[in-house]
This record gives C-alpha cells, sequence and structure tokens, in this order.
C-alpha cells in the first residue's frame, strides 16, 4: 500500500490534467437531451447529454447551460417551435470543465439551431411527400400548393354549426368564443366544443380522436375549427403528424386552423384551410357571412332598381299615351280653334258631300253657327 | 270597360288605339268614341300600376321585417 494522499490533491492533479489537456478548446457534439432541468429565474440548465446506438445508451455527460448562454435555449424554443426538453436531439458547442466539488462537465456555449431546424424540416418535408404518395386521391400539389379533398371542400354560403376543437380554459378557446360573440352584425352561431389536450407527445392523437368524434355524431356542422393559443410557445410537432395530417387531409367538414404561429406552416394548416390564430378563424367565421349578406343587400338592390326602372318606364308610356289621347280629342281640336261641321247631326268628313244651299251646322268651341251654302270653291293654299 | 283586364292586355289595347289616333285615319264621327275608349283603357293601367306599386312597397317592407325578427 502507498502513501495515501488527499483527495483534493488528487482532484487538482485531475483538474490540471483535465485543464492543461483541454483548456481553450471547444468541441461541437451530437447528443439527445436528458434530465433536463431549467432554472428560469437564475437562467439556467442542468442536463445529460447522451449518446444511443441501436437503442442502446452508449455514453452520457452532465452538461450545464449558464446565465450568460441560457438564451440559447430561448433560441432554440422560438426558431424551432418546440420545447427544449428531454429526448430532443441537439448539435452544440461544448468546452469540458472540472470543479473539485460539482466533477465533470461540459459547458454549453451554443446550439445549432440550423442544423437542428434541417433535420426537422427534412423530417417535414419526408411526411409531406409521403402524405402525396400514400394518398394521391385526397392529396395532391400543384405549384407548390397542396390541394387536398378537405381544403377544396365547398363552404356552405352561410356558417352557422361550428365544431370547435381546442384545450379547456385556454386562449385559443376565449379569443375565438370571444371574437364570435362579440361579432359587429350580432350574428348567431350555435357552436359545440370538442375539448382536448393540443399540445404534448400524444396531442396528435388526443385532437384526430375528437375529429373521429365529431364524424361518429352525425352533426350537420358547417365547420370544424382546430384552435390553439395566442400565439403562446408551444410544441408544434403535433401538427406535423402524418396520421393526423392524412385524417385532415380526408375530413368531410372543412377544417380551419388557427395555432398560433405566424412564420411556419405545420403539415396540418397545409392539409385544411389557415388562419393563423384562433381570432382570425373566428373573423374568417364572420367575414365569409358578412359577404353573403352584402350578396343579399346587393340582389334586394338589383330587385328594387330593376321593378322602379319598369315602373317608370311603364308610367312614362301611360303619359305618352294620355298626351296623344288628349291632343286627338275633339274638344280639344275645338279648344285649338278648329271646327267641326256637322249636317243633320251626322259629321261630315268629306268635303265633296256638301253641295249649295245644304243647311250646315259649324260647331265651334262655344258656339254652334247654322248656315245655308251658297257657294262652294276649291281651297287652292 | 272590362275592369277584368290585366295591365298588360289593357296596355297592349291602349297602345293599338294610340297609334290608332296617332296615324289620324279614324273618322272624325268614331274619334270621340275612341278617345273615350282610350281613357278608360288609360285609367284601367294607371290604376293596375298604382296597386303594383303598393303591393311591391307592402312586400318589401314585409321583407325586411321578418328578416328585423330573425336577428
Amino acid at each position: 500500500m502507498t502513501d495515501s494522499i488527499r483527495l483534493s490533491t488528487l482532484t487538482q492533479l485531475i483538474q490540471d490534467t483535465i485543464q492543461s489537456r483541454f483548456e481553450g478548446e471547444i468541441f461541437t457534439v451530437s447528443a439527445r437531451i436528458m434530465n433536463v432541468k431549467k432554472y428560469e429565474s437564475s437562467r439556467r440548465c442542468y442536463l445529460t447529454l447522451e449518446e444511443y446506438e441501436y437503442g442502446t445508451k452508449v455514453t452520457e455527460i452532465r452538461a450545464v447551460f449558464w446565465a450568460n448562454t441560457y438564451s440559447e435555449i430561448e433560441k432554440f424554443e422560438k426558431v424551432l417551435r418546440q420545447p427544449f426538453k428531454d429526448g430532443a436531439e441537439i448539435t452544440c458547442k461544448v468546452k469540458v470543465r472540472y470543479h473539485k466539488v460539482y466533477g465533470l462537465n461540459l459547458d454549453v456555449l451554443q446550439i445549432d439551431v440550423a442544423h437542428a431546424l434541417g433535420t426537422l424540416e427534412l423530417e417535414r418535408q419526408q411526411t409531406l411527400e409521403r402524405l402525396v404518395r400514400e394518398n394521391p386521391e385526397s392529396i395532391q400539389l400543384y405549384d407548390g400548393v397542396y390541394r387536398t379533398y378537405n381544403n377544396r371542400l365547398p363552404l356552405p354560403l352561410v356558417i352557422s354549426k361550428i365544431a370547435l376543437i381546442t384545450a379547456p380554459n385556454s386562449d385559443g378557446q376565449r379569443d375565438f368564443l370571444q371574437e364570435l360573440k362579440q361579432n359587429k352584425h350580432q350574428y348567431q352561431f350555435t357552436i359545440t366544443e370538442f375539448l382536448t389536450t393540443i399540445q404534448g407527445d400524444n396531442a396528435h392523437q388526443l385532437i384526430l380522436e375528437q375529429l373521429q368524434l365529431i364524424e361518429q355524431s352525425k352533426e350537420p356542422f358547417d365547420l370544424v375549427a382546430i384552435v390553439r393559443g395566442g400565439g403562446s410557445l408551444g410544441d408544434f410537432k403535433p401538427f406535423d403528424d402524418y396520421a393526423l395530417s392524412a385524417y385532415v387531409a380526408k375530413f368531410p367538414v372543412p377544417v380551419f386552423t388557427g395555432i398560433g404561429h405566424d412564420r411556419n406552416q405545420s403539415i396540418v394548416d397545409l392539409m385544411a384551410r389557415e388562419q393563423k390564430t384562433p381570432t382570425k378563424v373566428a373573423a374568417m367565421i364572420v367575414e365569409h357571412n358578412f359577404s353573403f349578406e352584402n350578396t343579399l343587400i346587393d340582389l334586394r338592390r338589383r330587385i328594387s332598381d330593376t321593378i322602379t326602372r319598369q315602373l317608370d318606364r311603364a308610367k312614362d308610356r301611360l303619359e305618352q299615351a294620355k298626351r296623344i289621347i288628349r291632343l286627338s280629342s275633339p274638344q280639344d281640336i275645338l279648344n285649338r280653334g278648329f271646327a267641326i261641321i256637322t249636317h243633320n247631326d251626322q259629321i261630315i268628313v268629306d268635303p265633296k258631300k256638301i253641295t249649295e244651299q245644304m243647311q250646315l251646322q259649324t260647331i265651334l268651341k262655344n258656339e254652334i253657327i247654322h248656315s245655308t251654302v251658297t257657294k262652294k270653291t276649291k281651297n287652292e293654299k | 270597360m272590362k275592369s277584368d283586364l290585366n295591365y298588360n292586355e289593357a296596355y297592349i289595347k291602349l297602345q293599338d288605339l294610340v297609334e290608332q289616333l296617332e296615324d289620324g285615319n279614324i273618322p272624325l264621327d268614331k274619334l270621340a268614341a275612341k278617345v273615350k275608349q282610350a281613357n278608360e283603357l288609360l285609367a284601367v293601367c294607371e290604376n293596375k300600376l298604382r296597386q303594383l306599386e303598393a303591393d311591391i312597397e307592402v312586400a318589401s317592407r314585409s321583407v325586411v321585417k321578418t328578416e328585423k325578427k330573425k336577428k
């Protein structure tokens, strides 16, 4: 047995060795994150970085985000639209550090978000390609636009009966209902809520089950709205799920999504009709009905204009007829200074019938002149 | 004058009479009778038109009322 040394001497030796080997060196590693513990108040995050081969863990090491690199986690969540949590795969820059009390750790300096984004995008593209390949009847890609059975379903002229899939007591639920109930046109809607968890690992399955319930209910819904929370940062993954996306694409009632994101489109968005936020879905519904009402108002105006025009034309024609009748009446003729000649109460139209010595009556406006014809000559004028 | 004529029937007859009057071929001794007939047809047409206007007005008002009730 050799002489013992103090533990701190040994750990100092380890620290010196590690320091001399790794001092100033930065490594880029890819690993799965596990045991994630985030302390937002102190802006620290403790976790383990792990590597697996064929499902078996082959290595594990503790890692830390300190306050000065904690923003990397926030950037990861913001850009990738998924929470920084157990099971996520990351590529990151790390520095090896050994502390005599806290042991061996990797200080995480930076997450390669672009790499993670690329991986996610690749998965997304693969899902989209599979959807088109395996559902050619109901999903087609034309000029970069996904045309599905669902998003090509015609909307009813008036939307009134709505199935709402959302999380109970969520911002999305509140925003959607408020926008519909307080619509300025006072349209009335019948809304049936299908409440479920909309975030988390199993959310895609739960949403799909709600769609199945809607289908089984046989209620004549005009529209299905899937809405989620007022811009909260949430897990985007359920809405990129193959089974849910395929189900939405084939769903027999028009589906509108408002799942609270501005930059990216989920696959479910592409299969349905996307309105970005719950409020926008509700506003679209109100606008759709308003547009129909406008069409009715316009039709009524056109009917009224046509009738008015027809009546005016009829009145004009009658006025014209009235004028001609007035001008043609015998009384009017007399009023204008002409005279009517009669013989034995018969109007004489043909002057040839007038002979000399014939007794005639000349009818003027106010008088009748009785006379005898003494002479008859031609009117040379 | 038969009052059971509808607007179109009355108007066609009126139009025919007016054309005759315009042509000036009606013998003067028949003119008064034609003018009288034309005036009667004119009255029929005007009455029908006024009734039609009133009916349309009532129909329009009842549609607006029904819509307001719905709201």
